[in-house]
Order: C-alpha cells, then sequence, then structure tokens
C-alpha cells in the first residue's frame, strides 16, 4: 500500500470507539434483550404459580377423602332379630333387612355410650343412631350372611360414621352450622366429642374409598373409587391392546411403504384432522355405531375403550410417524445395502430406533384417554354402578364408572362432603397419569439409543 | 443406441478394459429424478477383481450410477431408471429379480459410517443372519472373524466385539461398515466417497484396505479426490453433468486424458 492510500484511508474511516462505551444501539439491544428474558421469566412464573396453586387446591380439598372417621362397636347379633328360625339358613336369613340390623347396631352404639358413661342432656334415639352411617348395617349384614355361626355371638365391627360426623371431626361441620342444619344437631357433636374422648371414635386410612364402590347421595363417607379405578383400568388395557398395534402398522405402512400419492395426502391430512375432533363427536360415533348398530352393552367397558381407543389412534399415528421420520434414512440404507428386505430393515432396525418416541406417544394418548369424559357420559358410563365388573374378559363387558366420570358425578351432587370426594378422586387420577408419565419416561431412558 | 463423439472415445478405451473378465456392463443408463435427468446414456463395463473409481464434480451423479447398481435407487420413488445394467450377463433391472438378493451380491459402502446402534459382533453378523449363510454360531464367529480381519479391525476389536458398533471412532466405524458389507460374501463391493468422513490416517487404512479387497471383489469406488483413485483404481470413469466423460485405465486418465473436460477437471480447472 502506498502512502498516499494509507492517508485516503485514515481521512474516511469512522473515528475509533473505545470498546468500553457503549453506544446507543447496542444500549437499545441490550434493554429489548433484557425485557424479553423478563418476559420469560414471568410467563415461566405465571405457570408454576397456575401449577401450585391447582394442585394445592385440590390436595387440601381431597386429602381429607383418604382418611375417614370410624366407630368401633361390639354388636351382639341377636338370634331373635336376625334368624328366628334358628335354621341358621340363608335363604331365610335373607329376608331380614338392612333395618333388622340397623336396630342392632343402633342397640350396641347405645351400650357403648352407656357403657363408657357418657351422658348428654336432650339427646334423642334418632341422634344416636344417626351418628352411624347407613352403610353400617349392610356391611354387619353382608358379614352375617356370608357366615350364618356368627349370630348369637357379639363380634366387633369398625362402622363408618355418619357424613356429617365425619365432616365435623374434619372442621367442615361446626357447633354453628349445626344448629342451622336439619342433618345434625349440636348434641350429636357434643355426643362425638365424648365418644373420641373414650376412643370410639378414631380417624383412620380410608381403604373403602379406594377400593369401594360409589355409594348413593345420602351416604357420602361410604362412596368409593374402585369400581372406577376398575373401569378406567378396564378400558386402557382396551385402549392399549387396539390403539398400540394399529396405531404402529398404520404408520409404519404410511411412513415407510405407502406410495406417496394424492390418496395417501388426503389421509395424512385425515388422521390430523381426526387429532383436532372435538373428543363428544366421538362419544356420539360410539354410540351410534358400538351401541345402536353392533349391540355392545351400555355403561361397559369395552364401548368406552373403543370409543378412547378411536381418539387416541390419531395421537399415536402422528407420534409413530414423527419418531419413524426421526430414524435416520443412514440406518435404512445400511439395512437395505446388507441385503436386508424393507420389512426387515423397518423391523430390526428402524422400529427399535423409534421405540422411545412411539413409547411417548403412546402414553401421551393413553393419559388423554385417561382424563377423557365428555364420549364417555354420552356411552353410560356415568350411570350408577354399584356391583363391580367381573374379572377381563367378562368384566369388559359389565357395566362399571370412570375415573374422571366419577369425578363429575361427584362433582354433581348436593352434599358438601362430596366436593372432598371429588378432590380426593382427582388425587388419584392425578396419581394414575404421574405413573403413566413415569412409566414413559423410564421407557424412555430404556430403550434410548445413541446412534 | 445413440452414438455421439465423446462416447466413441470412450468406447475405444472401454475396449482394452472389457479384455479383463467383465462383471458389471451398463448399457444406454438413464436415471429420472422426477422431471431431473441424472444420468444421460452412460455406457460402462467394470471388471472383475479391479478397483473402478468414479470421478467428477459433485452433482456429476457418479453417486447416483453407484447406486444404479445395486438397485438402491429402488427406494427412491421419484427415481426412474432405463437402459440395461447386467451382472455376469443377467439384467438386475429384470421383473423377477429380487433387490433383496441383488444387493446380497452387490455390497455397498456409504459415505458417512452408518454402523447399526448394535453390538460390533451384531452389525457384522447381520447380513450373514438375515441371508442364512451360516448354520450354527461356531460358523457365524467365523465369519465374523474373517470379515473383521479383512477389513483390517479385527485387532482392535477383539476384545469388546460385544461393544456397540456405534462406540467405535470415525475410521473404526466405516472399517466395520466394510466388514459388515464383506460378511455376506459379495461379489461386488459399491463403496460411496468411504473416506470423506475420515482423516487422513484411517483414510491410508481404508485405501490399503481396498486394495487388498480387490483380489477378491469388483470394487467400485466414487471419490472426490483425483489422488485417492489415482492410488487405489485401475480403472477410472470421469462424470460430468451426468454424462460419462472419460473411462479408461486410471494412468490413462490422469496421465493423457482424451476428453478437454477431463483435462480440464483433473487439473483443477473445473469442479
Amino acid at each position: 500500500m502506498t502512502a498516499t492510500a494509507q492517508t485516503a484511508a485514515a481521512q474516511t474511516a469512522p473515528p475509533r470507539r473505545s470498546l468500553t462505551v457503549l453506544d446507543a444501539r447496542t444500549r437499545r439491544r441490550n434493554a429489548a434483550e433484557a425485557r424479553f428474558r423478563l418476559f420469560g421469566l414471568m410467563a415461566i412464573a405465571v405457570g408454576i404459580a397456575a401449577l401450585f396453586i391447582l394442585l394445592a387446591s385440590v390436595l387440601a380439598n381431597g386429602a381429607g377423602s383418604f382418611r375417614q372417621t370410624f366407630l368401633f362397636l361390639d354388636v351382639h347379633l341377636d338370634e331373635k332379630v336376625l334368624d328366628k328360625s334358628g335354621t341358621r339358613d340363608p335363604e331365610v336369613m335373607n329376608k331380614v333387612t338392612t333395618i333388622g340390623y340397623g336396630k342392632i347396631v343402633d342397640a350396641a352404639l347405645k351400650d357403648a355410650i352407656a357403657k363408657n358413661g357418657i351422658a348428654i342432656e336432650g339427646l334423642t334415639d334418632k341422634d344416636v343412631s344417626d351418628m352411624i352411617s347407613k352403610e353400617a348395617a349392610a356391611l354387619v349384614r353382608d358379614r352375617v350372611l356370608a357366615d350364618p355361626t356368627l349370630v348369637g355371638q357379639t363380634i366387633a365391627v369398625k362402622v363408618l360414621a355418619n357424613g356429617r360426623i365425619d365432616g365435623y371431626l374434619k372442621g367442615r361441620v361446626t357447633m354453628d352450622s349445626a344448629e342451622r342444619d336439619s342433618n345434625v344437631s349440636p348434641n350429636q357433636l357434643r355426643l362425638a366429642d365424648a365418644m373420641i374422648e373414650k376412643g370410639l371414635l378414631v380417624k383412620s386410612f380410608n381403604w373403602g374409598f379406594i377400593t369401594g364402590p360409589d355409594a348413593s347421595e345420602l351416604r357420602p363417607e361410604a362412596a368409593g373409587l374402585g369400581i372406577a379405578i376398575l373401569g378406567s383400568a378396564y378400558m386402557m388395557l382396551v385402549v392399549l391392546v387396539l390403539s398400540l398395534p394399529i396405531g404402529v402398522a398404520a404408520s409404519i405402512y404410511l411412513e415407510e411403504f405407502a406410495p406417496k400419492n394424492r390418496f395417501t395426502d388426503l389421509i395424512e391430512v385425515n388422521i390430523a384432522n381426526l387429532a383436532a375432533v372435538p373428543s363428544i363427536v366421538f362419544g356420539i360415533l360410539g354410540l351410534a355405531i358400538f351401541i345402536n348398530f353392533a349391540g355392545l352393552p351400555q355403561s361397559a367397558p369395552i364401548v368406552g375403550g373403543l370409543v378412547l381407543t378411536l381418539m387416541t389412534l390419531p395421537t399415536i399415528i402422528i407420534a409413530t410417524r414423527a419418531a419413524l421420520k426421526a430414524v435416520p434414512p443412514s440406518i435404512r440404507d445400511a439395512a437395505l445395502g446388507v441385503g436386508a428386505s424393507k420389512m426387515q430393515a423397518v423391523l430390526h432396525h428402524v422400529l427399535p430406533l423409534a421405540m422411545p418416541g412411539i413409547l411417548t406417544g403412546t402414553i401421551i394418548g393413553l393419559a388423554q384417554a385417561l382424563g377423557e369424559t365428555a364420549p364417555l357420559l354420552l356411552i353410560g358410563m356415568v350411570a350408577f354402578v354399584r356391583d363391580y365388573p367381573a374379572a377381563p374378559p367378562e368384566g369388559f363387558f359389565d357395566p362399571a364408572a370412570a375415573l374422571p366420570v366419577q369425578v363429575y358425578n361427584w362433582t354433581q351432587r348436593a352434599d358438601p362432603a362430596f366436593v372432598e370426594r371429588a378432590s380426593g378422586a382427582i388425587i388419584v387420577l392425578l396419581v394414575f397419569l404421574m405413573v403413566m408419565n413415569a412409566v414413559a419416561i423410564l421407557l424412555r431412558r430404556r430403550f434410548e439409543r445413541r446412534w | 443406441m445413440k452414438e455421439k463423439d465423446g462416447m466413441n472415445v470412450m468406447r475405444e478405451s472401454a475396449a482394452d478394459i472389457a479384455a479383463a473378465s467383465v462383471k458389471i456392463a451398463a448399457r444406454g443408463v438413464q436415471v429420472f429424478y422426477g422431471d431431473t435427468h441424472a444420468i444421460k446414456d452412460v455406457d460402462v463395463d467394470i471388471a472383475d477383481r479391479t478397483v473402478t473409481a468414479f470421478i467428477g464434480p459433485s452433482g456429476c451423479g457418479k453417486s447416483t450410477f453407484l447406486r444404479c447398481l445395486n438397485r438402491m435407487n429402488d427406494t427412491i420413488d421419484i427415481c426412474r431408471v432405463e437402459g440395461r445394467i447386467t451382472l455376469d450377463g443377467e439384467d438386475i433391472y429384470d421383473r423377477r429379480v429380487d433387490p433383496v438378493q441383488l444387493r446380497a451380491k452387490v455390497g455397498m459402502v456409504f459415505q458417512k459410517p452408518n454402523p447399526f446402534p448394535k453390538s460390533i459382533y451384531d452389525n457384522v453378523a447381520y447380513g450373514p443372519r438375515i441371508h442364512g449363510l451360516t448354520r450354527n454360531r461356531a460358523e457365524l464367529d467365523e465369519v465374523v472373524e474373517q470379515s473383521l480381519r479383512r477389513a483390517a479391525l479385527w485387532n482392535e476389536v477383539k476384545d469388546r466385539l460385544q461393544a456397540p458398533g456405534t462406540g467405535l471412532s470415525g475410521g473404526q466405524q466405516q472399517r466395520l461398515c466394510i466388514a459388515r458389507a464383506i460378511a455376506t460374501s459379495p461379489e461386488v463391493l459399491l463403496m460411496d466417497e468411504p473416506c470423506s468422513a475420515l482423516d487422513p490416517i484411517a483414510t491410508a487404512q481404508v485405501e490399503e484396505l481396498i486394495d487388498e479387497l480387490r483380489a477378491n471383489f469388483s470394487v467400485v469406488i466414487v471419490t472426490h479426490s483425483m489422488q485417492q483413485a489415482a492410488r487405489v483404481s485401475q480403472n477410472t470413469a470421469f462424470f460430468h453433468l451426468g454424462n460419462l466423460v472419460e473411462y479408461g485405465q486410471t494412468a490413462q486418465i490422469f496421465t493423457t486424458p482424451r476428453d478437454p473436460r477431463t483435462e480440464s477437471y483433473i487439473s483443477g480447472r473445473i469442479g
């Protein structure tokens, strides 16, 4: 470079600026970046707060349903009431209804009160008998009918306390509210206090909530999730068994074998659309096809499972195709290059590599199906079911409930005790979802390989 | 068949090659990708037990042509192949030919090492297994060991055959892929830029290996490196814009190219 060129360059060059001084443009850019980061943090904070509030409210409302108030009574099974004939013939004893047993249980409670020296002024017989759940008589009756030799003996039983009494122990019912409540009197609450002191009234873990069937409007204390859990489990089984093979086979065919033409394009678009169809539409479809046309029973897990399968299929197909697409083509080339057939290439190499994605998609689909309510309402899963469905496969055709529908059902009921039950059911549902997600993560880890 | 000026010249030099026994003969091969005419009227005779190199600038169709030789282009929907390619006189595009059987005879090694995400042993054993080449475990062990030995990898991996093939270094992976390709005892080995992802040392190892493989196989190698073509091959074909410009003995192509385009390419003026 000549001397003149050098001076010319020096004249046209901008003045040198220090690196330690920020110019206006850089400051604006930095400010914009800081604002963007703040928005991001706020968005995350809102999300976490929403999740936290949701979980906290569900836990606060529902935790109580896992503990229940029980009465410990020594019930004398009077032969004169329960088996007048003295034959111990279950056929004959069957004629004694829960009213008869109710009297025996009431007598046992009165006995216990007297024995423990509890005296409450103005306490009526009705007050005493209302301390116990209506379920108690049925419980004792079932036990006696199962073993008629018990008649004439005195047995120790653990019976549910009335829902209001349970509410009093959980703080839902107070003396003030009892004054205004026709279902519970302050005298009963005083009696409850005295019984707690004597150890007759105890709160303990409520297995009945997890294993028991639903109960009627009048006995929230006895309502359980057993049938709903079974129903949901049966449906998930049906969904898994049907949607995984069908979905994976469809995806493999579409992704690896199908010719690319208008027809397959149309199928692809429709699968994507199907994933966006409102779930209640699937319910109507299920009602029309599976129940009205095919004649499958209402309220049955098989129908629920079929409807949810239809709903889950698009999710699984989309996830599986994405997983198959993500497998590097070099693996297919490698397999074909050593003379594997297309199917061998897919089954031996592509599918194992796509497995983590397929399983994740499947479990996301199953989790969606587990929480789905609307289509189940239309196919009769909303019915009040007291009998446990049989073991599979017959059980698939027996009436059953489903977890989300049970939640919906309980929120419809008047007794405030059902609010606690509904929240408890949501906790059970969330635990199911978390277990499924944990399984998804475990399977992912197990199958994940690098290439 | 169309006769072009360049073709006549090409065919004369090809006559020398044809004197040796011809393994693969291609006549009037055209390849279309949708509307793109990727390979235009290519005639080639590939001799048995020699190394044939395909050179040419990027996008000239040499890899496409290579993939025609074991019908790997079948997997691309929009790809259409015309013309006649014979292996030992049999048309490989005959309706009765199953590409699976063809690929067992015409093995392939790819540009990027692509071992299966399985153990080293399973990588090599895969081909013999699916083709039922061995009757028992001992025979399979034997085939795996031989293949790895011939791919000059045995000494490095013999103690960790159950380790994943993807855990090897790039050069080792490529040699593993070569071992996998020769485990099915193919008659022809196609190599699509096998050294492009390798460092000079690994490249030298693979080149040495190619030279040894010549004793048993007919090797066709696509390469971007003219030095590599000069080092490993006996015959060289120069592709340009989908045409086979010149084909002859490597020494002749690199010292006295007949076509001006070949000369421009090997002297670095085009490409």
